[in-house]
């Protein structure tokens, strides 16, 4: 963490200690490292996305209902759905915490961790078979959203 | 609908979505929010906004179809194909310029999604 923090500085400048000065204002007990807030929005999206498909694999088992409505109704009432949907919105709130303390351009990569861990998370709840090319396809598709962030970076400096 | 079309047509409403939000939010559009919290509801105005809306809640509801039976490992990575789309929608509704680094990364993701496209 140390070293992602220094490079942050570096990347934007006077921009931090104005930042830092003003977090410095605010009582210990309300202050939320970005960094957490970070962590813990990447975490919960990630955890939401397989909830969800959690409780619509469940929901697929279950009964079957005619009427379009119904059967929305029905998958939308899945306890893991309704709690994975809650999840990601609270995922979403936390991110906009941590957006609100650090560059948007700074933190934007670190959402390409979700790629990652809902792959992760598809091998280990429902036994997804991932093969050696789709790994080296989600690590090509990493490695663009961080050179995309390095060239916001470059254009800016 | 084969999950697979839902899947596509879930990532290019979702990437309109994007772009449809900046365009209601800014300020050419007349529809800035300002600091006050009634302000927001001038957004309500913006018919950009209630595409954002439309779009928004097709491609969730569609992604939820996708995500049923097709592997998480495939389909969320697959996402990726937004960065392009969001960059192209841009070119045209936001007059945005997109620089040739930016779009030599959008390639790479592109590429990306390309490889996990083949390892179905």
């Amino acid at each position: 963490m140390g070293g992602l923090i220094k490079t942050e500085a570096m990347a934007t400048g006077g921009a931090v200690s104005l930042e830092t000065a003003a977090q410095e204002q605010r009582p210990e007990a309300l202050r939320l490292s970005w960094a957490w807030a970070a962590c813990g929005a990447i975490l919960l999206a990630s955890c939401g996305h397989l909830l969800i498909k959690l409780g619509l694999v469940a929901a697929l088992h279950g009964t079957a209902y005619p009427g379009l409505l119904e059967r929305i109704l029905h998958y939308l009432l899945q306890p893991a759905v309704a709690a994975g949907l809650v999840i990601y919105g609270l995922g979403t709130l936390l991110w906009i915490s941590a957006v609100s303390r650090r560059n948007i351009s700074f933190l934007y990569p670190l959402t390409a961790l979700n790629y990652v861990l809902v792959s992760v998370g598809g091998k280990v709840l429902f036994g997804e078979n991932i093969s050696t090319g789709r790994w080296i396809g989600i690590a090509v598709v990493v490695a663009g959203v961080a050179l995309l962030q390095l060239s916001v970076t470059e254009e800016k400096a | 609908m084969s999950s697979m079309t839902a899947l596509w047509i879930s990532i290019v409403l979702g990437s309109c979505a994007q772009v449809f939000l900046k365009k209601g939010v800014s300020p050419q559009s007349g529809s800035t929010p300002g600091s006050a919290p009634a302000s927001y509801l001038t957004l309500l105005r913006s018919p950009w906004v209630w595409a954002w809306g439309v779009c928004f809640f097709l491609a969730t509801g569609l992604w939820m179809v996708a995500i049923s039976k097709i592997e998480m490992s495939y389909a969320f990575p697959m996402l990726g194909l937004g960065y392009l789309l969001a960059a192209v929608l841009s070119i045209f509704l936001l007059k945005e310029h997109v620089s040739f680094r930016r779009w030599a990364a959008i390639v790479v993701i592109t590429l990306g999604v390309a490889i996990i496209y083949g390892s179905a």
